[in-house]
């Protein structure tokens, strides 16, 4: 039968694997997300300067780092569209700066939270805060340009360049720490952290925190991709009955 | 899907998108004019916010000796200055939010002064922050200089800590005694 129907029935099957795909991993992100809240609550040892607030930090530094990977896949996927103009990269470039965004916007604010208690002010106007403020600003531009170019396909295409522009912030939002003597902490995972940064212990729990944002991450991503294929495939069926 | 199709859009498809985009001639240029309003406030948000960030090449903050040894900084301007609290300075007015400290030099990730580094009088009215007394902390200091006092007059206080978290227990707890009583009430 498959072999009959060739194409279309392979498709669908194929589409079929990728749902249960996405179930599976929204199964396997709620188990990691359960554990991870686990190990931040119960297990992380408090820290000795900050107290209990530091906790926070498992939740902020993922987020943050993955802003960066959801705004890295929608420059490359804006690349990939303009060169291939073809509605599959504009796809993953479109899903992929929402989830983006909304992964900056939780940075910002579990960071404010933070920044009340320690600092003592919810927000300086300090290069790592104002450099990520500015990424938001470029980020949303991005998202706004798709709607209020006159045609879809502009939009595409417009808003690929800002999304791949505003990638130049990115890692200047990462470097910013080292640049600018400032009241943000340095890094303390990665390649440019100092050694001996962070216990044993809490790097650990970081590195799972990390996994587990990633897979939550993974899934979003997926879930938009496909819905934005829904979208499209209604928005051509309206086309057609217009047009007959 | 059709995806494909897209790659080189049919003579259909181009002229109907054509055709809408000259059919709404005023809507296509009011469409413009929201986008050029749009990268406008844009632009001149993310300049001002640099502009707010980066002012020259001034630092966010100079250091309690580059103040003492730099006059032109006692003139009244406003500026953060950073250091580490001199504990045994710490002076309170009974029954007011008033007090008086010295701060001094700090060595990034080392807690407490410098040994022997100079310090700078300052006065400051209000609710001090909760890490404040916190040897590991750093203290900014946001105000200026009253040169009649001779004593930094403080508008407000930022707490900067170290680039480094460590646990209770790992922490030493006889060297820094302040450490553990400052995190027993957690927030």
């Amino acid at each position: 039968m498959a072999a009959i129907a060739g194409r279309p029935a392979g498709k669908a099957s194929w589409q079929r694997g990728l749902r249960d795909a996405r179930l599976w991993l929204l199964l396997i992100t709620a188990v990691l997300m359960l554990v991870d809240g686990y190990l931040i609550f119960m297990v992380a040892p408090t820290d000795a300067v900050l107290g209990h607030v530091q906790r926070i930090f498992y939740v902020h530094v993922p987020i943050s780092i993955l802003s960066f990977l959801g705004f890295l896949i929608c420059a490359v996927a804006g690349i990939g569209y303009l060169i291939r103009r073809t509605e599959r990269w504009d796809r993953v470039a479109h899903a992929s700066a929402e989830v983006g965004v909304v992964f900056v916007t939780l940075a910002l604010v579990t960071g404010i939270i933070w920044a009340r208690p320690v600092w003592n002010a919810w927000w300086q106007w300090e290069p790592r805060l104002t450099t990520t403020l500015i990424l938001w600003f470029i980020y949303v531009a991005y998202l706004m340009i798709r709607q209020y170019a006159p045609t879809p396909q502009q939009g595409r295409t417009w808003s690929a360049v800002v999304g791949i522009i505003g990638f130049v912030d990115v890692p200047i939002v990462y470097y910013s720490v080292q640049w600018w003597q400032s009241i943000h902490p340095k890094q303390v995972i990665g390649p440019e952290a100092a050694e001996g940064a962070l216990e044993p212990i809490m790097a650990q729990i970081l590195v799972f925190s990390l996994v587990a944002t990633l897979a939550l991450f993974t899934y979003l991503l997926l879930e938009r991709v496909a819905l934005r294929g829904i979208e499209d495939r209604l928005s051509q069926l309206r086309r057609e009955g217009n047009t007959d | 899907m059709q995806s494909e199709n897209y790659t080189n859009p049919p003579a259909e498809v181009s002229a109907y998108l054509e055709s809408e985009a000259t059919e709404e001639r005023s809507g296509w240029r009011s469409h413009r004019m929201r986008l050029i309003i749009l990268v406008g406030v844009i632009a001149l948000a993310v300049a001002y916010m640099v502009y707010a960030a980066f002012p020259g090449n001034t630092q966010y903050f100079v250091s309690v000796s580059e103040f003492l040894d730099d006059p032109r900084l006692h003139d009244g301007q406003t500026l953060r200055v950073a250091g580490a609290l001199d504990p045994e300075s710490f002076r309170r007015e009974d029954g007011s939010a008033s007090s008086r400290f010295a701060l001094g030099d700090k060595e990034p990730d080392v807690p407490g002064l410098i040994p022997g580094t100079r310090v700078m009088e300052a006065s400051y009215v209000g609710v001090l922050p909760d890490l404040f007394f916190n040897p590991h902390s750093e203290i900014i200091l946001e105000g200026s200089y009253d040169a009649q006092s001779g004593v930094f007059a403080t508008d407000n206080i930022l707490v900067k800590c170290p680039s480094k978290y460590q646990s209770l227990q790992a922490e030493n707890p006889d060297a820094v005694p302040g450490a553990a009583g400052a995190t027993q009430g957690g927030y």
